[in-house]
């Protein structure tokens, strides 16, 4: 089964409300980083008349998760729903190819290696 | 981050607050008494279109959220300023004012008809809610909630349990024998779905309190849907009551239908009880139309569509400016008796035709949105594309159409809209060239819309004075 990597890069103040709903959809492993960032707007705040000459970094939350590429579709629907709000810094969502997951303890690789087993 | 405040029930009573008034109740009387029993089939219609415009509204609300004016927002967005202030300044600030302050004269004019022994002439008693209703809103929307939330649900309660001992012939009254329908023909049916619509509109008010709302993703749309099918209820079963204890004749004679159904139901006790209605009634929509447009005159301040001055608020959190002003107002219309004129049904008409077109704008904008930004995520999507949008603005045009079953009262509600029409077009183009610089009909960005609902927005547009000027970019 293929896998893919999701990763969500948000405002800190919707990392809780993120997470608890991520557990309440199923999702069951998350890496989340505390980042620096900026996006096309140079880190400009909404509400600023001038936009920024430079990149400004911002402090943001990152997280990457591994799930099978036939649940990406319905997962990110899920994700950009739950992070909307209309405003400039609701996040972005990139998405790429895994090769192989491999959990160190047991061996597993691929789907296996990302679900709880009996090992 | 703001504390949301208000769950579903505040909500549900919010929109049940402002939807069901004395009018309605005076209108639900008149209808029935038209063409009897088949007068829940035009209830069914308006109600339907009402439905499909909650939808609407949803959908609007899932895209732009927490915005404290809301309608003004997304026409803003979608058809530029001057069809905002069009529609903001005449379907809502002054219809409801208007609507409002008539509300309060019948509760004037009801206090003064349960009491006559006091002295005391009905504006008096209008004018002292207006002033209760504006100290306690200025103290913050959690006393709106709670005022709004009891007398809601002792509405709710009382009509619910008036209509069920009435449909169950359970009253102290006689039980009269009478024809269930008067006229089954459909056109007399599509005559009084103008009427049948003024039973249901308003719901959209919980909208300017949604950034108040815990989970309001789900709680808007959903108090929206429970506040119409409450509605509806409610007055289905009146109406049932109607035929079981009113004859349609005395009530289409009454001028406070509600209150012969009330004396003729349970005697006495009947005559207080749906007075006591009326005052729950009254007191919900003042209480509402207060909250409501002063929150709607500070969304609209922030997108500087008014004045920047109703954007001002108080230590609890209260739109002052606004609240001062829609009272003051209401108050006035009421102490100088302006309210108790004939003429001011028919202004309330007319004031409803406005209403109605916001009702329209607000399905244009959907559709708007959806080709500007059809991948945007919306946690709440009208179904069926874009045929239920079409389907109730079209249904709205009818409803215009029907307004009045007169012929000469509904050339006279187009004429005098199309004078308000004209004024208010003169406040909009000067607003708009000379205040907001603007060009009339172009939108304003999403983004920007709602970036100008953050007050940092407008302190850091006005660097020097520090004041909340907002201004727009070209």
């Amino acid at each position: 089964m293929e896998l893919s990597r999701v990763e969500i890069i948000t405002n800190n103040s919707k990392i809780e409300a993120l997470k608890n709903a991520m557990g309440k959809y199923g999702i069951t492993g998350m890496t989340i980083t505390q980042v620096l960032g900026c996006g096309v707007q140079f880190g400009t705040q909404e509400y600023e008349v001038e936009p920024k000459k430079e990149p400004n970094l911002l402090p943001k939350d990152l997280v990457m998760l591994v799930l099978p590429t036939k649940d990406v579709p319905a997962f990110l629907e899920f994700v950009k729903e739950e992070l909307y709000t209309g405003h400039i810094g609701d996040g972005k969502i990139f998405v790429s190819a895994v090769t192989n997951a491999i959990r160190v303890r047991t061996g597993e690789d691929g789907l296996d290696a990302l679900f709880q087993n009996e090992l | 981050m703001t504390e949301k405040k208000l769950g579903l029930p505040s909500v549900v009573a919010t929109g049940v607050g402002v939807v069901v008034a004395t009018s309605c109740l005076i209108s639900l009387g008149i209808g029935s008494s038209a063409i009897g029993m088949t007068f829940i089939i035009s209830m069914v219609i308006a109600g339907i279109l009402n439905i499909l415009f909650a939808l609407s509204v949803s959908e609007l609300n899932a895209l732009m959220p927490n915005l404290t004016g809301g309608l003004a927002q997304y026409t803003l967005a979608c058809m530029g300023p001057f069809v905002t202030i069009i529609v903001m300044v005449g379907g809502y600030l002054l219809c409801n004012t208007i609507v409002g302050s008539a509300e309060c004269a019948m509760f004037g004019n009801t206090i003064a008809s349960v009491l006559p022994d006091i002295p005391i002439p009905g504006n008096y008693y209008s004018v002292a809610l207006i002033i209760i209703l504006m100290i306690t809103n200025l103290n913050g929307v959690d006393v709106f909630a709670k005022i709004q939330n009891v007398v809601t649900y002792t509405l709710i309660g009382s009509l619910v349990i008036m209509g069920l001992l009435g449909f169950f012939k359970l009253g102290t009254g006689d039980v009269i024998a009478q024809p269930m329908v008067l006229s089954t023909n459909f056109t007399d049916v599509t005559a009084l779905c103008g009427l049948a619509f003024f039973l249901f509109v308003g719901s959209e008010y919980i909208v300017p309190i949604s950034n108040q709302v815990q989970n309001a993703r789900r709680n808007v749309p959903l108090g929206l849907i429970i506040t119409l099918a409450l509605v509806f209820a409610m007055e289905t079963l009146l109406v049932f009551g109607f035929h079981n204890y009113t004859a349609w004749a005395d009530l289409s004679a009454s001028t406070t239908p509600h209150i012969l159904y009330g004396t003729l139901l349970l005697g006495n006790f009947g005559t207080i009880w749906m007075a006591l209605v009326s005052i729950c009634a009254v007191t919900g929509v003042i209480n509402t139309i207060i909250s409501s447009l002063a929150y709607i005159a500070d969304g609209m301040a922030k997108i500087n569509l008014m004045p920047k001055v109703f954007m001002k608020t108080n230590k609890k959190g209260a739109p002052y400016v606004g609240i001062l002003v829609i009272g003051g107002i209401m108050a006035i219309i009421n102490a100088t008796g302006l309210s108790t004129t004939s003429q001011l049904s028919f202004l309330i008409l007319t004031g409803v035709v406005f209403w109605m077109v916001a009702y329209i704008v607000t399905h244009l904008n959907v559709l708007v949105l959806r080709r500007r930004l059809p991948k945007a995520p919306r946690t709440f999507k009208v179904p069926f594309g874009p045929v239920i949008p079409i389907v109730g603005s079209l249904g709205i045009v009818w409803m215009i159409y029907n307004i009045s079953s007169d012929p000469v009262t509904r050339l006279n509600i187009y004429m005098l809209c199309g004078l308000i029409f004209a004024a208010l077009t003169v406040y909009s183009v000067i607003w708009v060239k000379k205040v907001m610089k603007l060009d009339l009909f172009k939108p304003i960005p999403l983004k920007k819309v709602m970036a100008m609902e953050n007050d940092l927005y407008h302190v850091y547009h006005n660097p020097k004075t520090g004041d909340h000027v907002p201004q727009l970019e070209k």
